[in-house]
């Protein structure tokens, strides 16, 4: 069962995610912050990481950042609830592989996901 | 304080019945009826007012009354104003046996006169005339009850000596007619033309309080004037001293009661003080006649005159204080809906993020009934999650609402750290899409103090929101707002509330005109924030100024008096 991460500074957000996802049939975690996402993923790495871009201390770009300079590959789909024009493109150029806007439509959250796990076993 | 029914004088409800309507003749009827039954009534009370067994009329109310009908009516209805009182005019004159040519020569004189009045204050001052400001109260003074008189009072002199009617002489009539008729248009004209200007609607809805007032006001001054105008003269010696008793109650009305309320007091001492002096009572005592006349109207016009102008300025400047707090209100809520528009994209975050958390418990729920693999419990908290984010969403529609209303400032006793925490709620989604982070140190009791809720809520997002845009160049990590408040020990107790940001501060040549309207630092803004919200510190009694270390970031703060907790 493909394991997918949830990184969102919004409990009841992360929560209702995990519960989408899981109920959708994926093994989904949730995380609070940025920092605890990259710690925790250093244990065990997830098939594919849903960031949300907007948190505080370390933002979603941040965190794209910091995979990038740690040479990491992983298939993230950033989601927000603020689409600035400029913040699509620097999170793509981030390694980012999907930019959603929030409130998610199901579908095509599940099917960007499921896009990313398909991109990772090949 | 409540409603002040007589100093409405700008309102539009009072207008006269000439302005309601356009009809030729059945809009009319009711005021040229009005006018032929007051010129009737008017030319009653002239008569009644008159000094015998010498003829002469000491208040002569028909030519004023005609004076303050044409200023109350549009030019085009002039001729009507001047038809309906011919019929009254022959009505009253005739019964006194007066020759019939006299009847129509003084028909015209009287017309001519509020012609001349009139036509003198509309070539100034548009219509209809409201004695609400200095100059339309001083036009109307010096043509109606000035010019209009003195010129038209030569004219009927003349009239009567050629149709050779009594035996006075010349200079005789004209100058009994100039001083009846000059108090008639002092008195009579400016109190119908201010009860015309009265909104009706406020003087029904003027508390009852109000009305006791104005009836302990009428009630002082008839007996005061009754004292000393209608009781025989004892000591004529103390009568000078007396003549400034009513003085008091004008000065009340003026005060209290507007230009309408001073019209009316006017009118109660005249009246009082004219039948004193007809019936031989009170302080005026010629040698003649006329002399006992001419006493008695010129005391009433000097203290008429001034009174009248008083009131009217008082009027004047109590509307112009509406009219800028009007304003005021006006300019704080442009600012803070501008303000509003701003946090436009964080609003929309914090909107984004319960209905993210609504749709996904929605579409859960949906999968575990589909795969009916749904337990009961879980499903109960899914709804229970539901309810809670979309609360949290009304909830943020509800702080908006709020902010956005226009209404009157409300005081009330306010907790400052509350405040805090509800403003930063209103800016949560800016400072989180900002990348701001708020270090609160807020003070853990702290005395209330008396404010309106939603200005100071203003202030403070416009601090916080100053605070974001000062770091924007910044590397996000580095932007950090700190939120203080204090109790602050001083006589009587104040409460601090500070907002420091670690923006590149401010020099002292900035700070200069950091508070002047219009000034900004944004390449969006419009320069308002900082000087509406020093305004609305002050009328809170508080002070708010800023700090900076140029390079260390720059701090606002504002303090405001505490309210004292009442002792049990």
């Amino acid at each position: 069962m493909p394991y997918v991460a949830i990184v969102d500074d919004e409990e009841p957000v992360r929560k209702a995610l995990k519960r989408l996802l899981r109920a959708s049939g994926l093994e989904a975690e949730a995380f609070a912050s940025g920092r605890e996402f990259l710690d925790a993923s250093l244990l065990r790495e997830p098939d594919c990481a849903v960031l949300d871009l907007h948190m505080p201390r370390m933002t979603g770009l941040q965190v794209l950042r910091a995979l990038q300079a740690a040479h990491r590959i992983l298939p993230i789909v950033v989601i927000t609830a603020h689409d600035a024009p400029e913040t699509r493109e620097q999170c793509l150029a981030a390694g980012a592989t999907a930019y959603l806007r929030k409130p998610l439509e199901e579908h095509e959250l599940l099917d960007t996901i499921t896009a990313a796990l398909g991109a990772r076993t090949r | 304080m409540d409603s002040l029914p007589a100093s409405s004088a700008s309102a539009s409800a009072g207008l006269t019945p000439w302005g309601t309507r356009s009809g030729p003749v059945a809009g009319w009827a009711a005021p040229a009826l009005a006018v032929a039954v007051g010129y009737y009534l008017a030319a009653r009370v002239g008569f009644a007012f008159t000094l015998q067994p010498y003829p002469i009329s000491t208040l002569w109310p028909p030519n004023a009354l005609l004076l303050a009908a044409l200023l109350l009516a549009p030019t085009r209805a002039w001729w009507w104003v001047l038809a309906a009182a011919l019929p009254a005019h022959l009505l009253v004159e005739l019964q006194s046996g007066v020759p019939v040519a006299m009847v129509l020569g003084w028909y015209a004189t009287n017309c001519s006169e509020a012609l001349l009045g009139a036509g003198l204050v509309r070539a100034f001052v548009a219509w209809p005339l409201r004695l609400d400001s200095l100059r339309s109260a001083g036009i109307f003074l010096f043509s109606g009850a000035f010019v209009a008189p003195i010129v038209s009072s030569f004219l009927d002199a003349a009239l009567v000596s050629l149709v050779g009617w009594g035996e006075r002489g010349y200079w005789d009539l004209v100058g009994t007619r100039i001083f009846s008729n000059t108090l008639a248009a002092l008195t009579v004209a400016p109190l119908i033309l201010t009860w015309a200007a009265i909104d009706v609607s406020r003087l029904r809805a003027a508390r009852l309080v109000r009305y006791a007032e104005a009836a302990a006001l009428f009630m002082g001054l008839l007996a005061t004037c009754m004292l000393v105008f209608d009781l025989p003269q004892l000591d004529t010696h103390t009568a000078p001293a007396l003549f400034y008793a009513p003085l008091p109650f004008l000065v009340w009305a003026a005060l209290r009661f507007g230009p309408a309320g001073t019209t009316s007091a006017i009118a109660v001492m005249v009246v009082a003080t004219i039948f004193g002096t007809v019936n031989g009572l009170g302080p005026f005592a010629g040698s003649t006649p006329q002399e006992t006349a001419l006493e008695m109207q010129l005391f009433l016009s000097a203290v008429a005159v001034p009174m009248l102008l008083l009131a009217v300025v008082l009027d004047e400047r109590a509307r112009v204080e509406l009219d800028a707090r009007e304003q005021r209100l006006q300019l704080t809520h442009l600012s803070r809906v501008a303000m509003l528009g701003e946090l436009s994209g964080g609003i929309a975050h914090e909107l984004n993020q319960p209905l993210t958390a609504i749709l996904s418990n929605a579409q859960a729920a949906q999968h575990l009934v589909g795969n009916k693999s749904a337990d009961p419990e879980i499903l109960v908290e899914i709804l229970r999650d539901i309810i809670a984010a979309d609360q949290r969403a009304g909830e943020v529609i509800r702080r908006l609402r709020t902010l956005f209303k226009r209404g009157e400032t409300q005081f009330q006793p306010l907790d400052a750290n509350e405040l805090v925490h509800e403003v930063l709620s209103i800016v949560h989604g800016d400072l989180v899409t900002r990348s701001v982070e708020v270090v609160p140190e807020l003070a853990a009791a702290l005395p209330k103090v008396q404010g309106d809720r939603v200005e100071l809520e203003q202030v403070m997002l416009n601090l916080v929101m100053n605070a974001c845009d000062a770091m924007a160049g910044l590397p996000p990590e580095q932007r950090r707002i700190r939120v203080r408040t204090r109790a602050v020990d001083v006589e009587g107790g104040a409460v601090q509330v500070s907002f420091g940001d670690c923006g590149p501060g401010f020099t002292p040549e900035q700070y200069a005109k950091l508070f002047e309207p219009f000034y900004t630092t944004k390449p969006r803004g419009l320069g308002l924030g900082l000087s509406i919200s020093r305004a609305i510190i002050r009328a809170h009694h508080g002070r708010l100024w800023g700090s900076s270390t140029p390079g260390a970031g720059a701090a606002f703060h504002f303090v405001l008096p505490a309210l004292r907790a009442k002792r049990g």
